[in-house]
């Protein structure tokens, strides 16, 4: 009898409803739309970062990340190649040799990163490649050829063609220099990182510094890197017990407290966003309410308790929102579904925030369902909780006092 | 009570006094108005252990010129200090350059110096207040505590000095937060002209990454106030005396 009742007063006030309705439904989509489009831009600078150089995990010796140079690179480097080769969960992987060498144009001389890389492998790791400006990017057979960040070669006053001396440490520390032609400028948009890099075909890098066969560590693309916990932890069961396995989330511990901290931003934001919503349903729901203050100590004169009137009106908004809830829940997560395929542009974002790793204009929204379904479910919940004060201070009426409400 | 306490402040002030006395005698022992030396560097690190035979030439404090004989990949191979600025030549690139300030910090040669120990012209006596902690009739032990302006990386340093022969024997060296970073020992005093010199040095870094590590240098020769050509601190004498 209830839920007729219920139903009965929705479709016989259908302005009402239709309000109700309206609120509820936009309040759905547009709480769907925010989270997905600050979590789509959060998973695009994360990639940008992660997929610029470092990579999604790294295999080093163990102690390599806190000690670095020469007493922690992995010396048997094919033994470590051998494993990962067999490792199905692995997409690619490639190995590097860093050093900080000295590197001099005819004016100046700057300290910086010199990394050994294999230049066809860099290709499906990284964004080197893609990052090119000027000339051309390196190959497996070069030699002294080197490829440089673009404010690295304004700061040595070098173009493509141009000659750098490189001093460094070899391996056994007596000093590595040799001569190295500029074949290559890149612009990540890292302003640090194309300040203070510079690539080598690790083949040839290997002859300077006597490193043949070790690297400092691997960098791993999975199949899966959105379960990146997991497959580190599987490929760490395979690997000897001197080498460890450390993502993105350790290697990039900066980047992902920025992130903490933006998204505590959020979190105020939403809750303040939450907070609006249940006071404007209840204000709602309250005036509602008692505009039917007349209707409700009718029907508790004709004998219903004050029970009957609460299950009532409670049934009426469940109603409400669930129908509310299902439509909000579609729009929301269709247009998070379609900006996730196509991005939307924001032209110049990536010049602005460049420093930051942004290096596109592009900011997809995450289609997430388990994020969806949190999102309404919360918006249903704030809805049912906005109702329980107006409707438990209605019930607080005597029958009389309800039916001579003004 | 006034007079305890006046005595208090006079026995501290002779203490100081007389710590600053002992670093000012070190000081004049060690430093001469120029010096040539030959010396062997050898510097242990879990890769093994390696040798680096090395020349020298020096003014003063501030004007030094060093040549790698051995080993032979690294023959030739010049360092030029004037005042806070350090080049190098390489031979095998041919080139002279400049290190930059950003390198400083980096390992010279391999060893546990950096180009920073080999540039900065710190003086013991000038840039350090001297406290005397304890004292033998042969040695002292000395706290010193840069002074305010003093351009410097060290939090402090405690010395233990061989008064006789006004020669240290022990350096403890602490960063800003009072930590030990390292220990350089002092040993085998010979007397070289009217310098007396403690011909080897060896420095252990305190790091937990470098407990085996260690750079000792042994001094072969060494000639006090030798005539020294002017030609050797310009950078021409780079290449010139590479060969």
């Amino acid at each position: 009898m209830l839920f007729s009742l219920a139903f009965r007063n929705i479709v016989k006030s259908k302005a009402r409803s239709i309000i109700t309705l309206l609120l509820s439904t936009v309040t759905t989509a547009f709480f769907i739309v925010y989270v997905a489009f600050t979590d789509g831009s959060h998973f695009q600078f994360i990639k940008s970062s992660v997929e610029i150089y470092t990579g999604y995990a790294h295999v080093n010796l163990n102690g390599y990340r806190d000690e670095g140079g020469y007493d922690t690179l992995i010396e048997d480097a094919d033994r470590i190649d051998a494993i990962l080769k067999n490792d199905a969960s692995i997409k690619s992987y490639s190995q590097r040799f860093e050093t900080y060498a000295l590197l001099s144009g005819d004016e100046k001389a700057v300290g910086s990163l010199v990394a050994g890389i294999v230049p066809s492998g860099e290709k499906d790791l990284s964004k080197l490649h893609e990052s090119l400006i000027k000339g051309a990017y390196l190959e497996d057979n070069d030699t002294n050829q080197i490829y440089i960040g673009s404010e690295l070669a304004k700061r040595l006053k070098v173009d493509v063609g141009d000659q750098i001396a490189m001093v460094g440490s070899s391996i056994d520390y007596s000093f590595a220099a040799d001569l190295f032609k500029v074949k290559g400028i890149f612009k990540t948009g890292l302003f640090e990182f194309d300040s203070q890099s510079a690539f080598v075909n690790k083949s040839y890098l290997d002859t300077v510094m006597l490193s043949d066969n070790m690297a400092s560590y691997f960098t791993l693309y999975f199949h899966n890197n959105n379960t990146i916990d997991k497959m580190t932890t599987h490929l760490q069961t395979s690997l000897p017990s001197e080498v460890e396995v450390v993502n993105w989330k350790i290697l990039l511990s900066a980047l992902v407290q920025a992130m903490l901290v933006d998204s505590i931003f959020n979190y105020i934001s939403i809750s303040i966003f939450f907070l609006v919503i249940f006071f404007v349903i209840m204000i709602f729901s309250y005036v509602n309410i008692y505009t039917r203050a007349r209707e409700i100590g009718l029907l508790r004169a004709l004998g219903l308790s004050s029970k009957d009137i609460f299950g009532m009106l409670f049934m009426e908004i469940v109603l409400l929102t669930t129908l509310s809830i299902v439509v909000g829940t579609l729009i929301g997560a269709s247009i998070a579904y379609y900006y996730e395929l196509h991005p939307i542009v924001i032209s110049g974002i990536a010049e602005t925030y460049k420093e930051y790793g942004v290096i596109s204009d592009e900011i997809p929204m995450n289609f997430d369902l388990f994020t969806i379904i949190w999102n309404a479910l919360t918006i249903f919940t704030l809805n049912l909780a906005a109702i329980i004060y107006p409707i438990s201070k209605i019930n607080k009426l005597t029958a009389m006092e309800a039916m001579r409400y003004v | 009570m006034k007079w305890l306490i006046s005595l208090c402040i006079f026995t501290l002030w002779l203490q100081a006094d007389e710590a600053q006395a002992i670093i000012k005698k070190l000081e004049a022992n060690l430093r001469g108005d120029s010096m040539y030396a030959t010396m062997k560097m050898i510097v242990t690190s879990k890769r093994g252990q390696r040798t680096v035979e090395i020349e020298s030439w020096s003014e003063g404090n501030t004007k030094s010129f060093i040549k790698i004989l051995y080993p032979k990949k690294d023959q030739g191979i010049t360092f030029l200090k004037l005042d806070t600025q350090m080049w190098q030549y390489i031979p095998k690139i041919e080139r002279t350059i400049k290190i930059p300030p950003s390198m400083m910090l980096q390992s010279w040669m391999g060893s546990d110096f950096t180009n920073d120990d080999m540039v900065k012209e710190s003086s013991l006596e000038e840039d350090y207040t001297a406290t005397l902690l304890s004292q033998t009739q042969s040695t002292a032990t000395l706290e010193l505590i840069p002074k305010q302006n003093a351009a410097v990386v060290w939090g402090k340093i405690i010395i233990d000095v061989d008064v006789v022969n006004a020669v240290p024997l022990k350096e403890t060296f602490y960063d800003d937060r009072m930590q030990q970073v390292r220990i350089m020992t002092f040993s085998k005093v010979e007397l070289h002209g009217s310098h007396k010199v403690p011909m080897v040095m060896e420095l252990k870094p305190l790091e937990a990454n470098k407990k085996t590590n260690s750079t000792k240098i042994i001094f072969e020769k060494i000639n006090y106030d030798a005539k020294i050509d002017a030609s050797y601190f310009t950078k021409q004498a780079l290449i010139r005396y590479s060969r």
